[in-house]
């Protein structure tokens, strides 16, 4: 999940199939043929698209910027596209009627000739809270290019790609301001932007293309799918292990009733949200946080009437196997034996009275 | 079938003196016919030995039909009588109160294990099945909090039955544990290992059913103690810290198996497994001893509910039943009214 933020590269796409290596070829030779013609239908667009004052006044009264940047859309992976490849509605100078917004399915789905990414992303989208937001005419609601861009679209490995890791809580956050800022607060921006490049963006936990309201079953933040999602991370020593992070926490919440209760499909039990917090979520040892000691009752408080200070002795994610957990481990250890010793006791005295049987029985015949 | 009933009853009523004279006649006939058949044939030795033969052979065939016919008639007579008790002596061992506390234990323990396994196995997949069929967790809980109730139900109903009654207050005094238990103990280890013969001699109750005892009572405590920290979970993080709780849960988990293994390895083999008693000891259903079961297993109770019977009863009503096996000594006389135990 980690790293791969958006439909890849160019240079995987042609590689399953014959399909897609014939297409990937056919792309190649249209770009060579068209590749004059192309520098020279761009340069007819930029006579008005590259003057950076060149606007249009939209019916909701926002100015539109015009402007398109030649050097941006060299570097970008459509560098040898020309305008008309999206902008497929325009077929005169000046332009006439109203222009549609692009549409990147054109390119963009499985089985293209052009060597767009073999995929059909579209299809993750169009089901995504964005997708049917879109879909129902909510015209703030994103499309591709309100996240990937339009002229600057580069690959997200590509650290100036606003779809880079590092540059998706802003992408986001242009729309979830709110949140945006929340997130800057949490340990996992914290960490991410000390270095630690492991660490949880927005699409980590919230999914990409696919990415559905916390109110669908089907979504990684759904109630019960919380533990699943951090778990991800917080259960794998390979990636939170290295920070010298807990990953027993996943498994001591499997443990314990709150864990059971959300496996079992209990909706009004605690997740690792519940506690931890979702965007803000902070290390325990920051007084702000909701897992700080003192705010403890406060937090337990929010299901539990009456929470006071006691919630707050003894380990919350404790494993009676572990020395650390104090008492709960001696208590543990001793029901261990109690119940080796007694068995061993028990299941002997019935051995015994079976092998005297036997040998009565032997003696007997 | 008729004619042999008709001179198997002439055979039996004719007991003492007009058997003697019908086997005279008998002798008599039998030697007429081979003599007269024989005469010419054979000398006088051989025919003697004929007749020794045939009449050996006959009175054989004469007793058998007599003892059939007689078994028969006895048959009648008792299912006439029914319902008649059954021939040998009985022993209540277990009353209709401490019978229904049985039952109470064991069906509040079986909801018990059967919701509470689920959680302690969260993972296993059969108690994702489990969960499944009870429609949930929350489900599960509370049947598991019926159960709950019902077991600490029996266990409140215990401990006034031990003050209340008569017979709790006794069974209590002799479910002390005493230093005899200890001695039995060892004397039971060294019979199963071969070195005696002779099994110790237990009086109302063995050390295995004192152990049996008392380790409910440990169970008792931990289970409702800690049971009911769980149940009312706010109200006692009120007054305990969080990790009480977390022992009471740890505790509930642990002693909850312990006691279900003691229950399916322990107590199914002492009740239903031990060959002695396979399928079932059907004790906890009636309640009832038999006079050997009693002689074998509570020999000293045994003697001693003998002794008091001869001291409260100083006229003894005839002699005790016949070991089972051999046939009553007169079938014509199964009084209905024979007390039991």
């Amino acid at each position: 999940m980690r790293g791969s933020s958006a439909p890849g590269g160019r240079g995987r796409t042609a590689a399953p199939g014959l399909a897609a290596g014939l297409a990937a070829l056919l792309g190649g030779l249209a770009l060579l043929l068209l590749g004059a013609a192309g520098a020279e239908a761009l340069a007819k667009c930029l006579v008005c698209h590259g003057k950076p004052t060149l606007s249009k006044r939209l019916s909701s009264g926002r100015l539109l910027s015009l402007f398109v940047d030649e050097k941006q859309l060299k570097e970008s992976v459509h560098a040898a596209r020309v305008c008309t490849d999206c902008q497929s509605d325009i077929t005169v100078i000046p332009h006439k009627g109203e222009i549609k917004r692009v549409s990147c399915v054109r390119c963009h789905f499985k089985g293209n000739p052009v060597g767009a990414p073999q995929k059909d992303i579209y299809v993750e989208y169009a089901k995504s809270v964005h997708g049917i937001a879109a879909a129902a005419g909510n015209t703030r609601a994103p499309v591709c290019q309100d996240c990937h861009g339009n002229h600057n679209i580069r690959a997200p490995r590509d650290a100036a790609s606003q779809m880079n890791k590092a540059h998706i809580p802003e992408t986001c956050g242009r729309c979830h301001l709110q949140v945006f800022g929340d997130y800057r607060e949490s340990v996992h921006w914290q960490a991410f932007a000390s270095g630690k490049k492991d660490s949880a963006v927005c699409t980590d936990c919230h999914g990409e293309h696919s990415i559905r309201s916390h109110a669908s079953p089907e979504s990684s933040t759904y109630v019960s799918r919380v533990p699943e999602t951090c778990s991800k991370c917080h259960a794998s020593v390979a990636v939170v292990g290295k920070y010298g992070i807990k990953t027993e926490q996943v498994a001591t919440y499997g443990r314990s009733f709150h864990g059971i209760a959300i496996k079992y499909g209990e909706k009004t039990v605690a997740n690792c949200a519940s506690c931890h917090g979702v965007h803000d979520i902070r290390p325990s040892s920051d007084p702000r946080s909701a897992v700080y000691i003192e705010n403890i009752p406060k937090t337990c408080g929010k299901c539990h009437t009456g929470a006071n200070v006691n919630y707050a002795k003894g380990k919350i994610h404790v494993d009676p196997t572990q020395k650390e957990a104090g008492a709960v481990y001696w208590v543990s250890l001793f029901f261990k034996w109690l119940t080796i010793s007694v068995m061993v006791g028990l299941t002997a005295h019935i051995g015994l009275d079976l092998f005297r049987r036997l040998r009565r029985r032997g003696a007997a015949q | 079938m008729d004619e042999q009933r008709n001179d198997g009853r002439g055979a039996s009523r004719g007991e003492a003196d007009p058997q003697g004279a019908l086997r005279h006649e008998l002798e008599a006939e039998i030697r007429q016919a081979v003599e007269a058949e024989l005469r010419e044939v054979l000398d006088q030795e051989l025919r003697e030995r004929v007749v020794a033969r045939v009449k050996a052979e006959l009175f054989e065939e004469i007793q058998a039909r007599i003892a059939r016919i007689k078994a028969e008639l006895e048959a009648e007579l008792l299912a006439r009588a029914a319902p008649g008790p059954p021939p040998a002596l009985e022993f209540e061992r277990f009353s209709w109160n401490f019978r229904a506390q049985h039952w109470l234990l064991m069906a509040s323990c079986l909801i018990l294990i059967i919701t509470g396994l689920p959680l302690k196995f969260h993972e296993a997949r059969l108690s994702e099945l489990f969960f499944d069929l009870v429609g949930g967790v929350q489900v599960s809980t509370l049947i598991h909090r019926i159960g709950a109730v019902g077991l600490m139900a029996v266990g409140a109903y215990h401990l006034f039955y031990l003050v209340a009654f008569r017979e709790g207050r006794q069974n209590f005094a002799k479910l002390l544990p005493v230093g005899k238990d200890v001695r039995d103990f060892f004397q039971m280890l060294r019979y199963f290992l071969g070195k005696t013969d002779e099994k110790p001699r237990f009086g109302r109750f063995s050390y295995v059913e004192k152990f049996d005892y008392w380790a409910v009572y440990w169970g008792m405590v931990i289970m409702i103690g800690s049971g009911l920290i769980l149940w009312f979970l706010e109200t006692s993080l009120r007054y305990l810290p969080k990790f009480a709780a977390d022992i009471a849960r740890e505790a509930h988990s642990d002693e909850g198996l312990l006691a279900t293994l003691a229950i399916i390895i322990w107590h199914f083999y002492n009740v239903h497994l031990n060959p002695e008693h396979f399928p079932m000891n059907r004790t906890f259903l009636t309640g009832r001893l038999s006079e050997e079961e009693m002689r074998r297993h509570h020999p000293l109770e045994y003697e001693e509910i003998l002794a008091a019977r001869a001291a409260h009863a100083p006229i003894p009503e005839g002699p005790p039943a016949p070991a089972p096996g051999s046939p009553p000594a007169n079938p014509s006389l199964p009084s209905p009214g024979q007390p039991s135990s």
